[in-house]
C-alpha cells in the first residue's frame, strides 16, 4: 500500500521532511513514526497506518511534499492489510494522519451518479434536527469536513449513507475542477498572463544568492496573493491622539508589570477592539461565497501580527470581548512569546474573525494592511508620535497615532468603515480609567 | 522529590475519568490517573449506580413476595438482616472496583491515590497519604464529579438528615423516612426505604414529581409509588428543620398550609453540585459558568487548551454514561482527531418501580419548542411478555417526524425500560424510521415487541392493538 500525505490542517499544503525515521526492508509497527515533517509552523510526526515491511521509499530528506503526495510504500503483513487511516498521535504538535489508498474501494462508474447531488441542496428538517446519517458516516463526515447538510441522503426518511457522501464528493471535485478549467479560460482571454513570471537570470548583473523560501514564506505569499486578487478593497485612514491614553498607561504600567503584564499600545486596541466590533458586528463577519451569505459570528478572536525570525504569524486571541486589560496583556504576552519560539499550534492560528498589524514599536506611520481572508478588515498602525495639532484653536503638542483601516467593499461600505474607525478612535482618546483597575 | 511526568492526567476515577485514562492507554499515551477515594469507580461504583441498584435489587423481592399470594404461592413474611445487606451490597462494590484497579494495572495507567490540586496549566499536586507528590503534565482532564447539595437551612449536622450518600450505606430502618425532593434520586432510594418498611413521605415543590419528563411516562410511575409509599406531597415546600429528640421537627407548606410533623430520618435528594471547591482550577485559565459548572466546547476543552473538562463537572444531564462518551471525545480531540459532542443521543433512566426511561427528543421538549411531531403509542396491557411478567403498567411510544417519518425520541416507562430504551438510541442515532423499527423481527414473547408495535401502530397496523393511526400531541 502507498501511504500518503493528507490534507493537514487548514491552509497547511505541505512541507518538508525533515528526517526519515525508518529504512527500505525495515519491518515497522502500526503508529510507529515514519518520517518528520516540518509545516508552516512546527515539526510533527507521521504515524505508520499499518504494521508491515517498507518496500520503497518515495522521498529524501529536504524534500518539499505535498497533500497527497507517496511517501512510502508498504507491504502490509496480514490483518494489517485492511488498515485505514490514523490520526495523528501527538496532540500537541501538527502531526498529520497519513492517507491509505484502500485497494477495496470500488470504481468511480459503481457509485451513485455525481449529479445526485444537487446545487444548493439544503437539508432542513421543520423539527431542527441534524440530518439523518448513522454516527460512522457522521464521524467520517468530520474527518473529511464535510457539511452533512449539503448531502442529499438516498435512504428512507432522508438517511445519508456512504455512497451517498461519495457522490458529493465527486460532485465538489467536479466543481472544482469546472471552477480551474473557467478560471484559466478567463486567465487566457485576458490581457495580463497568468504564468508566474519568466526566470531572470540577476547573475549576469553581480553576483547573486538564491534562498530557498521557507513554507512559512509561501504561505504568506501565497495568502497575500489571494488576498489581493479576489478582495475589492478601500483603505480608510485616521489618526487617534494618544496623548491621555500614553498618560494612562504610564501610571499603571508599573502595577500591571507586577502582575507579569506587559501594558502595551496593542493590549488597549484589543479592548477597545472587542468592544468596537461587537457594535458593528459586520466588521466581524465573512462572505460565504458558495451561499451568498454573510456570516455573523457571535465570538470575536482578534489575530496579533507577530514578526518572527521566520517571518509573519498571526496568532489568535479568543473572546476578546469578555476579557479585562490585564488578561488581554497577559495573553498577548504569553501568545507573542510562543509565536516567537514557534511553538503555537494550528488551532490557535485558525479562527480568526479580525486582525491587528502594529508595526509601531518598530516605526512607520500610515500603511495599507492586506486583509487576512476570509476575514473582512483589518487595521494597521503605525508609531504614535509628538507632532502640533490644533487643539481648541491653538497649538498644541499631542502624540498622534496614524491608523488605516482596510476592509473588503463586499461586505463593509465606506459609511460603516468610518462609523467604525471613529467608534476605534473614541475608545483610544477617551479611554476610561476604571478598565486599568484591577480587581 | 521528582515529579512525575505524563502525557495525559485524569482528575477523578469515576465512569467518565477511568474510562477516558484507559481509552488514552489504549491509544498509546503514558497516562496518569489521580483518585482520593482507595476505591476506583466514583460516584457511580461507590455512591451512586451501583449501590442503589443492588439495593433496588434486593428490595424488589418484597414486592414479588407480596404479589405471589395472588399466583398461588405463598412465602412467610421477609425479614431483613440489613448487616448482611449491606456486607452484599459491599462486596459488589469491592469487586468491581478491584476489577477497574486491575484494568488500570494491566494498561499501565498510574494511580496515584490522592487529592489534585492544579499548581498551573501543566502542573498538578497531589496530596498524597505519603505526602505531596507533583505531576506535570501535558494535557489533564478534569472529571471530579459532583456531590449531593445540601443547603445550608437543613445542614444541622444531624445525621438523621442524609443526603443519598449515608442513604445508601443503610444506618437503619427509619420507621418514618421524610424525601425531600421528587426527582430521580429520592424516588429511587424512597423506594428502597418503602419496601424495607419505611413510612416513606416524598415532598416536591413542583406540581408533579420526576420533574421535566414526560407526564404520561411518569403517571404509572406516580401509582405505584402512592402504593408503596405513604403520601407523594406535591407543591409543597420545607420551611425549615430542627432536632426534636431523636426525631426531626420538620416544618412544610402546602399551597400556603403551614404544617409541622415528626420524622425519624430526612433524605435531602434536591440536586447535585460540581466538586469543584480547591482543586486549583484558579490557577488555570479554566472558566466556570453562572452556576459553578466548568465550560467547555464541543471538544470537551476548557478555556484552558490543556485542560479538558467531562461529565458532571460540566452540569447539564448527570449521569455515568454521558461522561463515559465525553471522555472518549476528549481523548480522541487530545490525539487531533475530528471528534465532537455532536449530536450525541444521551439516555436518560429512572429505576423507579416500574422503570422510566427516554432517548432523543421528548413530547415535552417537542411541545415546548413547537415543534410538530407524531406519537405512537403501545400499551403493554396487550403484551403478552408483560402480562406472563404480572407487569402490564408500562407503555412504549415513540416521537416521529411527519414528513419524514424518522424517529426523533422514544419514552417507555415498564419493568426493563432501562435495558429497552437501548435500541431507541440506536434508532434515533442511525436516523431509523418507524417502518425500519416496525419491520424488523422482533422475538416472541418479549417485551422489545412493544418497540416493534409502537412503530406498527404509527401506521395503524398495531397486530395487538386496534390504534387509530398516530396522534398529534395537544
Amino acid at each position: 500500500m502507498d501511504v500518503k500525505l493528507p490534507q493537514l490542517a487548514e491552509g497547511v499544503e505541505g512541507g518538508t521532511v525533515v528526517n526519515i525515521l525508518v529504512a527500505e526492508g525495515q519491518e515497522i509497527q502500526k503508529d510507529q513514526a515514519i518520517m518528520e515533517l516540518e509545516t508552516q509552523k512546527a515539526v510533527g510526526s507521521i504515524p505508520a497506518p499499518s504494521t508491515g515491511v517498507v518496500t520503497k521509499i518515495h522521498v529524501n530528506q529536504g524534500m518539499e511534499v505535498s497533500v497527497g503526495q507517496v511517501l512510502i510504500s508498504i507491504e502490509s503483513s496480514g490483518a494489517a492489510a485492511g488498515a485505514t487511516a490514523k490520526p495523528a498521535q501527538n496532540p500537541a504538535a501538527s502531526s498529520a494522519a497519513p492517507s491509505v489508498d484502500s485497494p477495496s474501494r470500488p470504481s468511480p462508474e459503481a457509485t451513485a451518479p455525481p449529479s445526485q447531488a444537487a446545487d444548493g441542496y439544503r437539508y432542513e428538517s421543520k423539527s431542527g434536527a441534524p440530518p439523518p446519517a448513522s454516527p460512522s458516516i457522521r464521524k467520517v463526515a468530520r474527518d473529511l469536513g464535510i457539511d452533512l447538510t449539503r448531502v442529499k441522503g438516498s435512504e428512507a426518511g432522508g438517511r445519508i449513507n456512504l455512497a451517498d457522501m461519495r457522490a458529493y464528493i465527486q460532485w465538489l471535485q467536479e466543481i472544482a475542477g469546472q471552477g480551474t478549467a473557467a478560471a484559466a479560460a478567463a486567465q487566457s482571454g485576458a490581457a495580463t498572463p497568468a504564468t508566474p513570471s519568466q526566470a531572470v537570470d540577476f547573475s549576469q548583473w553581480g553576483p547573486v544568492r538564491r534562498e530557498k523560501m521557507s513554507p512559512l514564506r509561501r504561505t504568506v505569499s501565497r495568502r497575500m496573493v489571494e488576498s489581493w486578487t479576489t478582495i475589492p478593497k478601500i483603505n480608510q485612514f485616521d489618526d487617534a491622539d494618544i496623548t491621555a491614553l500614553l498618560a494612562l498607561r504610564k501610571k499603571h504600567a508599573a502595577t500591571f508589570a507586577k502582575k507579569g503584564a506587559h501594558l502595551t499600545v496593542t493590549s488597549f486596541l484589543l479592548l477597545v477592539l472587542g468592544r468596537t466590533l461587537k457594535k458593528h458586528p459586520r466588521a466581524n463577519s465573512s462572505l460565504d461565497d458558495s451561499s451568498l451569505e454573510i456570516v455573523y459570528k457571535d465570538y470575536c478572536h482578534i489575530g496579533v501580527a507577530v514578526d518572527t525570525e521566520g517571518g509573519l504569524i498571526v496568532p489568535i486571541l479568543r473572546n476578546v470581548d469578555q476579557k479585562n486589560l490585564l488578561q488581554l496583556s497577559q495573553e498577548l504576552d504569553s501568545l507573542a512569546e510562543k509565536t516567537r519560539q514557534r511553538k503555537i499550534a494550528i488551532e490557535e492560528l485558525q479562527g480568526g474573525t479580525f486582525t491587528i498589524s502594529n508595526q509601531g514599536s518598530i516605526g512607520g506611520s500610515h500603511f495599507t494592511p492586506i486583509i487576512y481572508a476570509p476575514q473582512v478588515a483589518i487595521l494597521g498602525v503605525g508609531q504614535g508620535r509628538a507632532q502640533p495639532v490644533a487643539v481648541d484653536g491653538k497649538i498644541a503638542i499631542r502624540t498622534i497615532l496614524p491608523l488605516c483601516l482596510a476592509y473588503d467593499h463586499r461586505v463593509l461600505d465606506g459609511a460603516d468603515a468610518v462609523r467604525f474607525l471613529k467608534d476605534v478612535i473614541a475608545g483610544l482618546e477617551s479611554f476610561d480609567e476604571a478598565d486599568l483597575k484591577l480587581k | 522529590m521528582e515529579p512525575i511526568t505524563t502525557e495525559i492526567v485524569v482528575v477523578g476515577a469515576g465512569p467518565g475519568g477511568y474510562a477516558a485514562a484507559f481509552y488514552a492507554a489504549d491509544k498509546g499515551k503514558k497516562v496518569a490517573l489521580v483518585e482520593q477515594n482507595p476505591r476506583l469507580g466514583g460516584i457511580c461504583l461507590n455512591v451512586g449506580c451501583i449501590p442503589s441498584k443492588a439495593l433496588l435489587h434486593a428490595t424488589e423481592i418484597f414486592r414479588e413476595v407480596k404479589e405471589s399470594t395472588s399466583r398461588g404461592i405463598e412465602f412467610s413474611e421477609p425479614k431483613v438482616e440489613l448487616e448482611k445487606l449491606r456486607a452484599w451490597k459491599e462486596s459488589i462494590l469491592e469487586k468491581l472496583g478491584q476489577g477497574i484497579t486491575g484494568l488500570a494495572k494491566q494498561r499501565g495507567v498510574q494511580v496515584v491515590h490522592g487529592r489534585g490540586h492544579f499548581e498551573d496549566s501543566q502542573t498538578l499536586r497531589v496530596e498524597t497519604r505519603e505526602g505531596q507528590k507533583f505531576i506535570r503534565y501535558e494535557k489533564a482532564v478534569i472529571a471530579v464529579g459532583s456531590k449531593p447539595a445540601m443547603p445550608s437551612a437543613f445542614d444541622l449536622g444531624n445525621p438523621r438528615i442524609m443526603t443519598s450518600t449515608e442513604a445508601l450505606e443503610l444506618p437503619d430502618i427509619p420507621p418514618d423516612l421524610l424525601v425531600v425532593g421528587g426527582g430521580y434520586i429520592g424516588m429511587e432510594l424512597g423506594t428502597v426505604y418503602a419496601a424495607l418498611g419505611s413510612h416513606v413521605v416524598v415532598l416536591e415543590a413542583l406540581p408533579s414529581i420526576l420533574t421535566g419528563v414526560d407526564a404520561d411516562l411518569v403517571r404509572p410511575v406516580t401509582r405505584a409509588a402512592q402504593k408503596a409509599f405513604k403520601e407523594i406531597r406535591v407543591n409543597t415546600k420545607v420551611l425549615k428543620m430542627a432536632t426534636a429528640g431523636k426525631q426531626i421537627k420538620v416544618t412544610m407548606e402546602t399551597d400556603k398550609q403551614p404544617r409541622e410533623e415528626l420524622y425519624d430520618r430526612v433524605l435531602v435528594s434536591v440536586g447535585r453540585a460540581p466538586n469543584l471547591a480547591d482543586l486549583g482550577l484558579e490557577n488555570t485559565r479554566v472558566t466556570k459558568d453562572d452556576k459553578g459548572f466548568i465550560q467547555c466546547n464541543a471538544q470537551q476543552q476548557t478555556e484552558d487548551p490543556n485542560i479538558y473538562a467531562i461529565g458532571d463537572v460540566n452540569g447539564g444531564a448527570l449521569l455515568a454514561h454521558r461522561a463515559t462518551k465525553e471522555g472518549r471525545i476528549a481523548v480522541e480531540a487530545m490525539l487531533g482527531e475530528a471528534s465532537s459532542f455532536d449530536n450525541v443521543v444521551i439516555p436518560a433512566v429512572v429505576y423507579t418501580d416500574p422503570e422510566v426511561a427516554w432517548c432523543g427528543l421528548t413530547e415535552n421538549q417537542a411541545k415546548e419548542k413547537g415543534i410538530d411531531v407524531r406519537i405512537a403509542k403501545f400499551l403493554w396491557g396487550a403484551s403478552g411478555r408483560a402480562l406472563t411478567l404480572d407487569r402490564p403498567d408500562g407503555m412504549t411510544k415513540l416521537i416521529i417526524e411527519p414528513e419524514t417519518e424518522r424517529i426523533l425520541g422514544m419514552g417507555i416507562v415498564g419493568v426493563s425500560a432501562g435495558d429497552l430504551i437501548s435500541e431507541g438510541v440506536l434508532a434515533v442515532e442511525m436516523g431509523a424510521t418507524a417502518r425500519d423499527l416496525a419491520d424488523s423481527v422482533h422475538p416472541h414473547p418479549t417485551l422489545s415487541e412493544t418497540l416493534m408495535e409502537a412503530a406498527e401502530s404509527f401506521y395503524g397496523t398495531a397486530t395487538h392493538a386496534l390504534s387509530r393511526r398516530s396522534s398529534s400531541p395537544k
